[in-house]
């Protein structure tokens, strides 16, 4: 009895994705009806891929999400685990607390988080450029300057997501059984060799579980983008969500948009595909 | 009898079934600040007063969103009435966004608007909107800061300019010269296009993208000159979404010496410097070596109907656009729609509104940009503007931050908008 599930499968997820691909082969606008759509073979693909100023920003908005994906899962996994044994010890005071405030950043609205932060980073008479005076470190551009603005909004993103990962480090801890460190204790081991030997190859399913969607959560970042930057400046915070919404509504160019859409879907699904195959072959290894 | 009061009773016999007096709701997207939202709403509310049958609802929106809400709400959620920047009026229209107006507000449109701006609101012949205000950028400049720097007086050429950017600068105290916008596309381009107008250039000549110019060619240069020797810095001009933001930040507390920007700004500026407002001055854009006499570019806004909406709520909304804009609804026998613009220092565009707010269009900042109103170009309005702008706020954003140089942002710029108004006519 799966033809419900599937039906509903096939019309919410399989009817969309195809459609999108379908329209990305054609000019039209996302203005008007479907029937309007006129055939244009692969030259959506060929505009997004060129030189001139669309495939340019495309190429522009895929590496800054590349970046900006990058970055976030290479700081946010290992500060999750270490943020995670902190909170994990029942013996220290305050753990629970401290997991409170951690998970707190992840609840607080992107809204508010946007307008705080954009003050925050405000170059002259920003908090954190004072501070950073105080010392006697220089004033940083943060989102003033292309070098510095799509770090900063990894960092932001960083801040805001640490909670919801450490929470799932948290629960992967609270699945190794005690006995396992007995054990390596009375085998002499010290605390790093404890975390090399058992934390970390037992927290793989869980680490593989906050990887694909830190990944997930990372490419589809749009709000602080679309509340702070616009995708600026000089294009440097202009990431594939944020682009193809400016494409595909604010311009109706719905064909390249879709273009863009299944670029963007394919990439992630060749990038979570490559993690699985390097777990099952870590695994068999 | 006025216009206005004609009207009502001409659009509402066009619309069948709207004598009807069913209870109709309009409601009105806008990007106004919530103070300008609540003088809209009070002219809503007295209209309500005579046409119990119409209610009006006020929703606003940052800058940022308003063209995507109008996009994205296409359809039975869309606005019945929403205000538009002109350049994205064609691609509205093409789409089938927006309803013609009835021929009467046509009518007095044509006749109760300077044609210039008359024909931002028209596509192929046809109108679309009831413009409202008109837009024009000049130079705003901090007197203090001038007379600090022992400089007389405004830069009438583009030597006198530079040369006061480099006075008007000091490193140490975090102060330039002159500040360049960035991360708001118009906010970029329209100063970009202003001191082009001023070098006696243009953006795009008859259909055709005119970025390859030498009068181009020397905005560029100038730009160049302007970041390389550090007195514009790039970092201190970012916008955010509502179009504020470091840019007006140090504007505004008095560390960015001069600004081109257009007369819209005069409520914020006002809010942010209190009794320091009275420093701003507002002078024409200086003059460049290719150009004769100063001039800057203009650009209006208007107010259309959805098309998605029912005949009974297009001929209310109409009806209710006609008495906004219309003579003696208003102070001083000018428009509500006058009363509102003035009251956030934007300039009317209705020649009777001119003419009714003339004692207040007279204060100093604003007489500086009623002056220069006569020599402005209107902002092309072309198939594909809004992707040009887009592509050429890029380009000088990269020159800005030194990613390429001023010969290499010119070929970019012409290469960019050729192929954007070629695929825009596909």
């Amino acid at each position: 009895m799966i033809a419900p599930a599937a039906g509903l499968i096939g019309i919410f997820i399989l009817v969309p994705m195809g459609l999108t691909v379908w329209l990305s082969f054609h000019d039209w606008s996302t203005q008007t009806p479907f029937h309007t759509a006129r055939w244009v073979g692969l030259r959506n693909y060929e505009d997004i891929f060129s030189n001139i100023s669309v495939g340019r920003d495309f190429k522009t908005a895929l590496r800054n999400t590349a970046i900006y994906t990058a970055l976030s899962v290479v700081i946010l996994l290992p500060l999750s685990v270490l943020l995670g044994l902190l909170v994990y010890q029942r013996n220290v005071r305050g753990g629970q607390f401290l997991r409170t405030i951690l998970f707190a950043s992840y609840m607080v609205p992107m809204i508010a988080v946007a307008l705080v932060w954009s003050k925050l980073y405000a170059p002259t008479e920003g908090p954190l450029n004072q501070i950073l005076g105080w010392v006697g470190i220089g004033p940083q551009t943060w989102l003033a300057a292309p070098q510095t603005a799509l770090y900063s909004l990894v960092l932001l993103n960083v801040w805001q997501q640490i909670g919801y990962f450490t929470v799932l480090a948290v629960a992967g801890l609270t699945q190794i059984p005690g006995a396992l460190y007995e054990a390596a204790r009375i085998d002499g081991a010290n605390p790093v060799q404890s975390f090399f030997g058992v934390t970390l190859p037992l927290l793989r399913r869980t680490l593989l579980f906050s990887t694909v969607i830190a990944i997930i959560n990372a490419v589809q970042v749009f709000e602080p983008v679309a509340l702070i930057t616009q995708g600026g400046p000089a294009g440097s915070t202009n990431v594939l969500t944020f682009h193809i919404r400016r494409i595909g509504i604010d311009r109706s160019q719905g064909g390249l948009s879709s273009a863009m859409a299944v670029t963007l879907m394919l990439a992630l699904i060749v990038t979570v595909m490559a993690i699985f195959a390097m777990n099952r072959r870590a695994e068999k290894q | 009898m006025k216009t206005w009061k004609v009207l009502p009773a001409l659009i509402l016999g066009l619309a069948a079934g709207a004598a009807d007096a069913e209870p109709v709701e309009v409601s009105y997207l806008t990007h106004w600040s919530p103070e300008t939202v609540a003088l809209l709403e009070s002219a809503a509310a007295r209209y309500s007063e005579e046409h119990p049958d119409v209610t009006i609802s006020v929703r606003a929106v940052p800058f940022g969103d308003l063209l995507t809400t109008i996009r994205s709400s296409a359809g039975t959620s869309a606005p019945t009435i929403a205000g538009i920047y002109d350049l994205w009026l064609p691609e509205l229209v093409r789409d089938g966004l927006v309803a013609p107006a009835p021929e009467a507000v046509a009518e007095d449109v044509l006749a109760g608007w300077p044609s210039g701006i008359a024909a931002a609101a028209q596509v192929d012949g046809t109108l679309y909107g009831i413009p409202n205000e008109v837009n024009v950028y000049a130079l705003n400049y901090n007197k203090a800061l001038f007379a600090e720097a022992g400089i007389d007086g405004p830069p009438a050429n583009w030597e006198e300019f530079l040369a006061d950017a480099e006075a008007l600068t000091d490193k140490g105290a975090g102060q330039q010269g002159f500040g360049l916008i960035n991360s708001w596309s118009a906010g970029v381009v329209h100063p970009f296009a202003s001191f082009l107008a001023s070098n006696g250039g243009t953006l795009i000549s008859d259909g055709v993208p005119a970025l390859d110019s030498p009068q181009a060619g020397e905005v560029f240069d100038l730009y160049e000159k302007l970041v390389s020797n550090g007195w514009s810095v790039p970092a201190m001009g970012t916008a955010d979404a509502n179009t504020t933001g470091p840019f007006l930040d140090n504007f505004v507390s008095g560390k960015t010496g001069m600004i081109v920007m257009a007369n819209w700004w005069e409520s914020a500026l006002k809010a942010g410097m209190g009794d320091a407002f009275e420093n701003v001055g507002t002078a024409p854009i200086p003059v460049g070596p290719s150009g004769e006499v100063s001039s800057s570019i203009s650009y209006t806004w208007q107010t259309v109907v959805s098309a998605s909406a029912s005949p009974e709520e297009q001929a209310a909304a109409w009806d209710f656009l006609a008495w906004l804009n219309g003579e003696g609804t208003g102070e001083g026998g000018g428009s509500a729609m006058s009363d509102i613009l003035m009251s956030m220092g934007i300039l009317p565009s209705r020649s009777s509104d001119v003419a009714a707010n003339e004692d207040v269009l007279g204060r100093d900042f604003l007489a500086g940009y009623v002056s220069v109103l006569e020599n402005a170009k209107a902002f092309p309005i072309v198939l594909g503007g809004q992707e040009f702008t887009e592509a050429l706020q890029q380009t000088l954003e990269s020159l800005e931050y030194g990613q390429i140089s001023a010969d290499e942002a010119q070929a970019a710029a012409q290469a960019d908008a050729v192929s954007i108004l070629e695929r825009a006519a596909r």
